[in-house]
């Protein structure tokens, strides 16, 4: 299960900005997360609070935003929301489809104390 | 949950072995305790903006880098379990004799696909990953350590069979090929889209299997098109050799294109 892995690197990544930051304790860790980002959030959430035990995000809230799928048509350039890998084009129905947003994997902030 | 692996909890340790070694370890501690200080300060919220999967980023362009420099043509393979990759991987290698290649074996538990590919006579090391259902650049960057590499040859890496968890794990390789075999089911580029998006090579192998199942080749094609209009195909028998010349021409083409 990929989503240990991920916890474990969130978790690694806030605790050393939290320490760089001469911080004590972390209460919040702020994700964003693409729908297509291969995260499976139940997942991580699951893994979340082992993955904290003796670190300074111990009983901390992991808070996510998912970010919605965008992309753009290479036959006829239309841009759309898209919430799967096998997106359609609206307006010319071609799957020759590059993804803009939705693959965001990112820290976004940790609220410390 | 990832069901193909089952695995749930952190901490065992990744180990490196060649064919024949004793286990060997290498500290993979990710996760440490820190003091807790409370000298009480105020709450506060500080901006990281981190990719979260950035450290294995850069390590993987690490990886890419060190490739580049001596030449190597290296390909990442992954697949369910039992999809063929070893057993590609054996008569590959023993087509391309004369060009120099290694392999890097990832599996959670045994040194089996490494014995195999040993009997070949080829370099190789296995990589236990433990609970681990994936390889990952770091992994990698060790192995090579390990493999004393070639300059101007082919690095096969062969991941942890699962569908799932690989596919956000870049390890520096020059291609990504995702294997399907035709006992899996037409729809698995729809069920697991996320591999089939970071692939840059489809391999639709076991068709001397395809008389006995129902499996659309075309119909698998189209899907895993739908997914990922980039993907390049390969369909294959790797126990009857069927298609497989024009998988060793692409490699070969590929190597030279390297000089
Ligand atoms: N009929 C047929 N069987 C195949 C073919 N390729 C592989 N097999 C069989 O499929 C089984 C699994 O093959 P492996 O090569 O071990 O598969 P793998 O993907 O390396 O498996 P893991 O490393 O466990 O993920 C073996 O029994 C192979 O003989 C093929 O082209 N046709
Ligand atoms: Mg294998
Ligand atoms: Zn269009």
């Amino acid at each position: 299960m990929h989503e240990m892995s991920i916890a474990m690197n969130i978790v690694d990544i806030a605790c050393k900005e939290a320490q760089s930051e001469g911080a004590s304790t972390i209460s919040i860790i702020e994700l964003d997360v693409g729908k297509l980002a291969g995260v499976m959030i139940d997942s991580l959430k699951f893994c979340y609070d082992s993955v904290c035990k003796n670190t300074l995000a111990e009983g901390s809230e992991l808070v996510i935003n998912e970010i919605s799928g965008s992309g753009h048509c290479l036959d006829c350039a239309t841009e759309f929301e898209i919430d799967s890998f096998m997106a359609l084009c609206p307006n010319c129905e071609s799957y020759k489809v590059d993804i803009n947003q939705g693959r965001e994997l990112r820290l976004k902030a940790v609220t410390v104390n | 949950m990832c069901d193909t692996c089952g695995c749930g909890t952190p901490g065992e340790a990744v180990t490196y072995r060649k064919h024949g070694d004793k286990l060997h370890h290498h500290g993979d501690s990710l996760l440490h305790t820190h003091d807790h200080n409370h000298d009480h300060t105020h709450i506060r919220s500080i901006a990281v903006e981190q990719d979260i999967l950035g450290e294995n980023s850069l390590q993987a362009q690490r990886n890419r880098g060190y490739f580049e420099a001596k030449n190597i043509f290296t390909v990442n393979l992954v697949s369910s379990p039992g999809s063929g990759k070893t057993t590609l991987l054996e008569k590959t290698l023993s087509d391309l004799e004369g060009v120099p290649c290694a392999v890097i074996e990832g599996d959670q538990q045994t040194m089996n696909d490494a014995d195999r590919i040993a009997a070949t006579g080829v370099p190789v090391l296995q990589i236990n990953t433990g609970n681990g259902c994936h390889l990952d650049a770091d992994m990698v960057h060790t192995a090579c350590g390990e493999l004393e590499l070639e300059d101007n040859s082919l690095l096969f890496i062969e991941n942890v069979g699962n569908l799932i968890c690989p596919a956000l794990f870049d390890l520096g390789e020059d291609k990504r090929v995702v294997i399907i075999s035709v006992t899996e089911g037409d729809d698995k580029p729809e069920k697991y889209p996320t591999m089939f998006d970071a692939a840059d090579i489809c391999i639709i192998n076991k068709i001397d299997l395809l008389p006995h199942v129902q499996f659309d080749v075309q119909k698998c094609r189209e899907r895993a098109l739908q997914v990922n209009h980039h993907l390049k195909f390969f369909e294959i028998s790797a126990t009857s050799g069927e298609g497989l010349p024009a998988w060793n021409t692409w490699l070969r083409e590929n190597i030279k294109k390297q000089h």
